[in-house]
């Protein structure tokens, strides 16, 4: 059996590579001295993958909000009963999750990881449901809902994609809302599921002290072999996104002690993947730091007077169809900070960036990211995130320390437009 | 694979413990200073990790400290106070690249430097912490105490676990009370800490790919301890005399309703009962084939999440579920149901063996990371328990049917809190 390797020689890192004969790629990171083995099982499907073309029709179809995740509740469920049991047998840990792109599957053991992996394989291929399992799972996610409603930073966060956004459906909650789950039948689930659950927009990573040979052969003798061969693409319908915001500003009112607030800048160069999408998230993260990070007289200031307290923090979030950086944090007047953040954006554009800042934040990130390959769990879940977004995790490391003074300020010069500026503020009831 | 921990006394009540592992990418450096959770330092000790992260004598402010830190490769400094039983246990940790990996030899020094530089040399003025320091940080506090209420399923237990314990000192919130604020002065704080400085029990971990003799050494040239009498950490009583049951139901304005129901399990963590209590709670609500997720969620669809803990050194338990406002008596009612079922004995030993499975492989996987390492020799040290991974798992291997049941007799409910919204309450 031929295995690409690709080494990381000076992460110490390896990663082995198989595709399988129906299109499912098999990946494998070795950790021979963890006692976890993490295997996760996830496609190129999200909550954003709400418009399509099902799989062997013609014309698209817009499906309820929060499929996917519902999706992913169902296919625990078996026809004997739900396969957390049997995993409970192997003393493993399964789970699941949905993000706005991808659906995961994933278990993590000490022990027996080939028999975890044939029924995670089998369950994840093994769809089964009913009119009553549907409904029933309604309720569930109803309070799984209600549970996020009463989650002020997620409300904050979102109510700043609703502003944002006009049509790109990452302003829409993942789990969608109690209405539209109400919409969902086993007919719809069916079709997603058969468009999406491909094989060949699959991919099954593993990390751990694995026999790989012996994975993939355990792999195999489980894939659904009536699975009719499938190229090309699956058709997703990305709905046009105009290049100005909604809405300036979202407030809301919900029992917490002090505001919140999300300042949100929507980045309109988009349409990049690969390596270059990865450095042009990293460029934009050092880029974050430079201008409000924690070692800037920015924040020293606004948290000197005040006006924040401990919680303030930055992020950029960039796709190939969207893209957005967020400042988030509390204070009793999020206005002023607002004001404060275009105030500093002006004033920068006007003195530059500082290059010593640039050397400090680039280096932070250089630690950051070694310190989270200890984690089997981040390794995981970000290399199914990169993958499929067409880089490496392995290629990280390559392409941050090749970012230079010169790409964070050019990014500066095209990004945080003050038309394309929208807040979210979470006042106290 | 198993872990080997040194342990080496460095001073009276000073302990330094270095579990040496190649697995990981970083080194990390822990020091706890352990002391006793009552009302008179409560919330100064839940203050003096914001002073302190504001400025050493050689780092005036909080940027030049982040900036340093930028400079060991983003090393991560987290100082925290957390409440372990009736102990009330400050943190300093710093965590960063292992040398192999970076262009910085001497990484590890550096770091016990910033440590040092953070907690024995703070900013002072007149002899004292920065009055301006102090004065915000007190605001900070104020903000961090009445913010809980922003976490709501924290919320809930948080208020539970305080009507239940209203006599005890467990009852006391980790970052203190408002009411103390104004009494805490810049003098006062400064000579608290200095207590807490000089007769604090001290735990060092390490953990990472280093070498015992040197971390000592570094240590020992690094930091000068200065130490009086030691204080004495007593440990907490768990049992209490003619429960009555409480009730309690509070308001706030949410959407889904929080269920936090409280038990006495009457069983201290040195007993032989206790693990086959840790079976039996798994049993009942450790996952998604537990009684609880299975009757509450599945059947029912009454919640999304439903799960019960264990609170080791108070001997508690805890279960908790986000549920519709009116269905609260039917979920209590099912709730009460399946812990009768534990009691009874209606569990299988395919039940027994999968809940044995999931804790051993969490004990295992706790070697996996290095926080994980060192809260768990600090927790054998403050329970004074001798046994290393093998031999707790050994124990949990030998729990018996006879000892879940028997461990689930000693139970007692204490307390049923339910956190409702205030216009479901204005509809009944």
């Amino acid at each position: 059996m031929s295995i690409d390797v690709r080494e990381q020689k000076k992460l110490k890192e390896a990663l082995y590579f198989k595709e399988l004969d129906n299109g499912l790629k098999v990946y494998f990171i070795p950790r021979e001295d963890y006692t976890k083995q993490y295997a996760v099982f996830a496609t190129n499907y999200g909550s954003n993958d709400n418009k399509f073309i099902p799989l062997g029709e013609e014309e698209p179809i817009t499906v309820p909000k929060g499929i996917a995740h519902f999706l992913e509740h169902k296919l625990f469920e078996e026809k004997e009963g739900n396969i957390f049991s049997k995993f409970s047998d192997l003393g493993s840990y399964v789970n699941a999750y949905t993000n706005f792109n991808q659906t995961a599957y994933l278990f993590s053991c000490s022990d027996k990881f080939y028999e975890n992996l044939k029924l995670l394989v089998k369950f994840v291929q093994n769809p089964y449901f009913t009119d009553e399992n549907v409904n029933k799972e309604k309720g569930i996610i109803e309070q799984e809902i209600k549970m996020y409603d009463d989650n002020p930073n997620w409300k904050v966060f979102f109510n700043c994609l609703k502003a944002m956004y006009v049509n790109h459906p990452v302003k829409t909650d993942i789990a969608g809302t109690v209405d539209s789950i109400k919409k969902i039948d086993k007919e719809t689930l069916y079709k997603c599921y058969n468009t999406f659950y491909h094989p060949s927009n699959m991919v099954l990573f593993m990390v751990g002290n694995i026999n790989f040979d012996k994975a993939l052969n355990v792999v195999k003798e489980n894939i659904d072999r009536d699975i009719k061969e499938f190229h090309g693409e699956v058709k997703k319908i990305t709905e046009k996104e105009p290049t100005t915001i909604n809405k300036k500003i979202i407030e809301e009112k919900l029992s917490v002690s002090n505001p919140l607030f999300n300042i949100g800048f929507k980045d309109i160069d988009l349409g990049y993947t690969g390596d270059e999408l990865l450095k042009r998230q990293l460029t934009t993260n050092i880029l974050l730091d430079m201008l409000f990070g924690d070692s800037t007289k920015f924040y020293q200031s606004i948290y000197d007077e005040g006006l924040i307290s401990g919680d303030f923090g930055t992020q950029y979030i960039g796709h190939e169809s969207y893209g957005h950086s967020i400042i988030a944090g509390e204070s009793d007047e999020p206005k002023k900070v607002l004001k404060r953040v275009k105030d500093h954006i002006i004033n920068q554009r006007e003195n530059g960036l500082n290059k010593e800042a640039f050397n400090r934040n680039k280096r932070k990130l250089i630690g950051y990211y070694l310190m989270d390959l200890n984690s089997v769990e981040f390794i995981a879940n970000n290399f199914i995130k990169y993958h499929f977004n067409n880089t490496s995790i392995l290629s990280y490391l390559d392409i941050l320390e090749n970012i230079n003074y010169n790409d964070v300020k050019e990014r500066f010069e095209n990004l945080f437009d003050l038309d394309r500026l929208s807040i979210s503020i979470i006042y106290p009831i | 694979m198993s872990l080997e921990r040194i342990r080496e006394k460095l001073m009276e009540g000073i302990y330094l413990n270095v579990i040496k592992t190649k697995k990981f990418k970083s080194n990390s450096i822990s020091f706890y200073f352990i002391r006793n959770l009552n009302e008179k330092e409560v919330t100064k000790n839940a203050l003096i990790p914001l002073v302190l992260k504001r400025g050493t004598s050689s780092y005036e402010n909080a940027m030049d400290i982040e900036k340093k830190l930028e400079e060991l490769y983003g090393s991560n400094l987290s100082i925290n106070v957390n409440k372990k039983g009736e102990k009330q246990v400050l943190r300093f940790t710093i965590e960063g690249p292992h040398k192999d990996f970076i262009n910085m030899k001497n990484i590890f020094t550096e770091q016990l430097k910033i440590l040092r530089e953070v907690i024995y040399n703070p900013i002072l003025e007149n002899g004292v912490f920065l009055d301006k320091y102090v004065k915000q940080e007190k605001n900070n506090l104020k903000k961090k105490i009445k913010g809980r209420i922003n976490n709501k399923k924290q919320y809930a237990v948080e208020r539970c676990i305080e009507k239940m314990c209203k006599e005890e000192k467990y009852s006391l919130y980790k970052y203190g009370y408002i009411e103390d604020l104004d009494n805490i002065s810049s003098k006062k704080l400064y000579k608290h800490y200095k207590t807490v400085l000089k007769r604090s029990p001290i735990e060092i971990n390490v953990v990472g790919n280093v070498d015992s003799t040197f971390v000592k050494n570094s240590i020992e040239e690094i930091f000068t301890f200065e130490r009086e009498e030691i204080i004495n950490i007593p440990r907490e009583e768990i049992s209490r005399e003619n429960i009555k049951v409480k009730n309690v139901k509070e308001e706030l304005d949410i959407n889904q309703g929080k269920l936090t129901i409280g038990y006495r399990t009457n069983i201290p963590y040195e007993d032989k009962l206790y693990e086959a209590f840790l079976v039996g709670n798994n049993i009942l609500g450790g996952g998604p084939d537990s009684k609880l997720f299975i009757n509450v969620r599945e059947k029912e669809s009454l919640a999304y999440y439903v799960f019960s803990k264990l609170l080791k050194y108070k001997s508690l338990m805890l279960i908790t579920s986000g549920i519709e406002f009116h269905k609260y008596e039917k979920s209590l009612d099912i709730i009460k149901k399946q812990v009768n079922q534990m009691k009874k004995g209606n569990f299988n030993n395919d039940n027994i063996t999968q809940a044995k499975n999931a804790i051993i492989t969490s004990v295992k996987s706790l070697i996996d990371d290095n926080y994980s390492i060192s809260e768990f020799y600090l927790t054998q040290t403050l329970t004074k328990d001798k046994r290393n991974i093998d031999e707790i798992i050994k124990d949990i291997e030998n729990v018996s049917k006879d000892d879940i049941i028997n461990a689930f007799n000693k139970i007692e409910l204490d307390t049923i809190y339910f956190l409702k919204n205030k216009e479901a309450n204005k509809e009944e």
